[in-house]
């Protein structure tokens, strides 16, 4: 007997649809493979089932220069799901339970 | 040789720099120097737990904040400098800012005065440091609302005199008694009323509504100052998150006390949100989207499809009268505008009938409800303007004791029946709109009793003087800030800066 | 006390009736016409007439709506307890307390 899989909930983050955050949402596009994108008016939907993961490097690479991830709050308009780690590296949104 | 300095890893840093600080008192009884956080009856076992995601310490902090406002103020130059106000899809618009800049910024000023006493009173580092952050960003949300709308004050009516009218103007009550409700409570209530269900469950409900609606209408300065503030929003949803969660987690028996200050808090925002509702479907000549689909995404999808299986696992349930809220999505806008129309004579804004576009858009936004029940009130005010009147209600509305609303809401299955709910306390009789705002009551009427209701206050003489003039006159409305917008000061002026040179001449 | 608070909480109604002196507030509902957003608050003496109530009170308000006129037949009820009254009748003697809500049903 299979057990029922679980519904994996969406995480998801809001960015500022803006020249410098476009690095942001390519870094994450690139790191979340099963995430989705929408663009609205002003602002970039990013959703994705269960885990969303921004790396520093992945930005960086992409924006050509330093970054830390404090500077994610420049771009940052809402987000669902429960931040699960913020450290100098990563950040993670997902839900708890 | 020279040892390479070590650097500490943000989460060290951050640490270092706000709990490490922290002592243990010897010379003072904590109970003394932390006297608020036992009356609750919430238990707490273990400050430390209290978890700060963002891990800004004030250095970061002020520096981020300073950028975002540099990025801010440099909009609000330019929208200035370039006669901005001009570019408004419709003067009718500004109705929806000025309902904003009298009823949602003094909240956030409110809000700063009360994460500043939580700044001082509770007792774990780590919440006081996170609980600091959010005072100065209120402040500073307190303060670019009022520099972002201040440009359109120059041109426009009903700005003039937000912050007294915060304290004196009927429907002000609603959201002027809904924070002074969450100021009195206790710290841990706070947190759970403003930290969590206002800015957690129901913040997307207030904010997008209004920013959307800017950018929709050509009001570009509201638009940037929403951004600018979403990501601070950011930082507050995750405090009400974690308070909420510390709070379940540190033991069980604070469970059932919170999950009544879920049940209590949801619906007095709910109520508050009314003023949200009839923004998006009347107010805004460029439509967003409807109330009907803002609820269902925000609220319904978000929170009870997304935050409440999540809590469940701590044994919260969804608030109670949530069905009752997602039933009043079809009639909530309409009821409410309704209303406003009518009084708008005492309201530091204008009304005016829905043109037959707008009519036609509500028709199709409500199929169940809005040609059966609203549209006819329409077409007779309609009338009564063809003929050459304009329908003010000659008197003062019952108001709800709890919510301060007018009782214009319907009973539950029956939009044209008006829910008329009381309870007797102490021989006297209080009248409710609604199951929710009753609950609220008999659990505490205590402190219901001693609401500040402005028919009721009126009655006794508190507000300027016995006649209409009189309290329209303490309000401190000007000519042109009230009453009806056709042939107002507003469409008046507008015409005219617009007009061609042969129709100036 | 159901209130939880620091220290004793008990504080007096700000709307009991003794502020209103001789008189009260009361409560009018049109129940079957949503033209009106909402019931009336007024504060009336507990001594006036039906009568003074109706035509100083009532009348005017319900005369913002263009198809009320002298012809508009009612049933009336106070605190949903049906009434008949005469014009000379007291608010008092009619059973009509602080905060009570007078309805009407408009018929035909």
């Amino acid at each position: 007997m299979t057990t029922p899989t679980k519904k994996v909930r969406e995480v998801g983050v809001d960015l500022q649809e803006s020249e410098e955050n476009r690095a942001i949402i390519e870094a994450v596009e690139a790191d979340n493979a099963d995430c989705a994108v929408r663009h609205m008016p002003g602002l970039v939907r990013i959703t994705t089932p269960g885990r969303l993961v921004i790396n520093r490097t992945s930005v960086e690479s992409r924006l050509g220069r330093d970054w830390e991830t404090h500077e994610f709050q420049l771009a940052i308009v809402s987000y669902f799901g429960h931040i699960a780690e913020w450290d100098d590296d990563q950040i993670v949104i997902q839900w708890d339970h | 040789m020279t040892a390479t300095p070590r650097k500490l890893s943000m989460k060290q840093r951050y640490a270092a720099l706000t709990r490490d600080l922290d002592w243990d008192l010897s010379y003072v009884d904590p109970a003394e120097a932390f006297p608020y956080t036992t009356f609750e009856g919430i238990t707490v076992h273990d400050w430390s737990q209290w978890e700060d995601p963002f891990r800004l310490t004030i250095d970061a902090y002020t520096k981020y904040q300073a950028e975002k406002d540099k990025r801010l103020y440099a909009v609000l130059d330019s929208f200035a400098q370039s006669q901005g106000h001009l570019q408004l899809a419709d003067p009718r618009y500004l109705n929806a800012m000025k309902l904003f800049l009298q009823g949602v910024t003094p909240l956030e000023y409110a809000a700063h005065r009360n994460f500043a006493f939580l700044a001082r009173f509770l007792n774990g580092p780590g919440p006081r440091f996170a609980a600091l952050c959010q005072c100065e960003d209120e402040i500073r949300h307190a303060q670019t609302e009022i520099h972002t709308l201040s440009n359109y004050n120059k041109y426009y009516g009903g700005m003039h005199n937000w912050h007294a009218q915060h304290d004196r103007v009927w429907y002000l009550s609603v959201p002027k008694s809904y924070f002074d409700d969450a100021l009195s409570a206790g710290p841990f209530e706070f947190l759970i009323a403003i930290g969590f269900s206002f800015e957690y469950l129901l913040t997307n409900l207030l904010f997008v509504p209004f920013m959307s609606g800017a950018s929709f209408n050509g009001d570009l300065p509201t638009m940037t100052f929403g951004f600018s503030a979403q990501s601070d929003e950011s930082r507050h949803m995750t405090l009400g998150l974690e308070a909420i969660k510390f709070l379940l987690e540190q033991d069980a028996g604070n469970v059932p006390i919170i999950q009544d200050w879920i049940d209590k808090w949801f619906w007095r925002g709910y109520r508050v949100t009314s003023l949200v509702a009839q923004m998006l479907d009347y107010m805004l000549p460029r439509k967003v989207m409807s109330w009907k689909e803002a609820f269902e995404l925000y609220f319904e999808q978000q929170m009870l499809g997304g935050l409440f299986p999540d809590l469940s696992y701590y044994g919260i349930k969804p608030p109670r009268h949530v069905s009752q809220a997602m039933a009043e999505k079809d009639v909530l806008s309409h009821q409410v505008y309704w209303t406003l129309y009518q009084f708008s004579f005492a309201a530091a804004f204008t009304t005016t009938i829905p043109d037959e576009e707008h009519l036609d858009w509500l028709s199709a936004q409500y199929p169940d409800t809005f040609d059966r029940y609203y549209r006819p009130l329409w077409d007779k005010a309609r009338r009564v303007v063809d003929s050459g009147g304009r329908f003010f209600y000659q008197g003062l509305p019952q108001l709800c004791q709890v919510c301060q609303i007018p009782m214009l809401f319907s009973e539950p299955g029956d939009p044209a029946m008006l829910c008329q709910r009381h309870s007797v306390y102490r021989g006297e009789r209080y009248d409710f709109c609604s199951d929710g705002c009753q609950w609220i009551f008999d659990r505490e009427p205590e402190k219901y009793v001693q609401a500040w209701l402005p028919v009721h206050q009126i009655y006794q003489g508190d507000c300027g003087g016995p006649t209409v003039p009189d309290v329209l006159a303490w309000y401190g409305l000007a000519e042109g800030d009230s009453g009806e917008y056709e042939g107002s000061v507003e469409q008046a002026d507008w015409k005219r800066w617009h007009a061609s040179p042969a129709e100036r001449s | 006390m159901a209130v939880r608070a620091v220290g004793d909480y008990d504080f007096p109604s700000r709307s009991r009736q003794e502020l209103y002196g001789d008189d009260q507030l009361v409560h009018l509902w049109w129940r079957n016409n949503m033209w009106f957003c909402a019931a009336a608050c007024f504060r009336a003496p507990k001594a006036m007439t039906w009568g003074d109530f109706r035509a100083g009170m009532v009348d005017p308000l319900f005369s913002c709506d263009p198809d009320f006129g002298p012809r508009t037949r009612f049933e009336w009820s106070v605190d949903d307890q049906p009434v008949t009254r005469a014009d000379s009748q007291t608010l008092a003697e009619l059973g009509v307390g602080h905060k009570s809500l007078i309805a009407c049903r408009s018929l035909g």
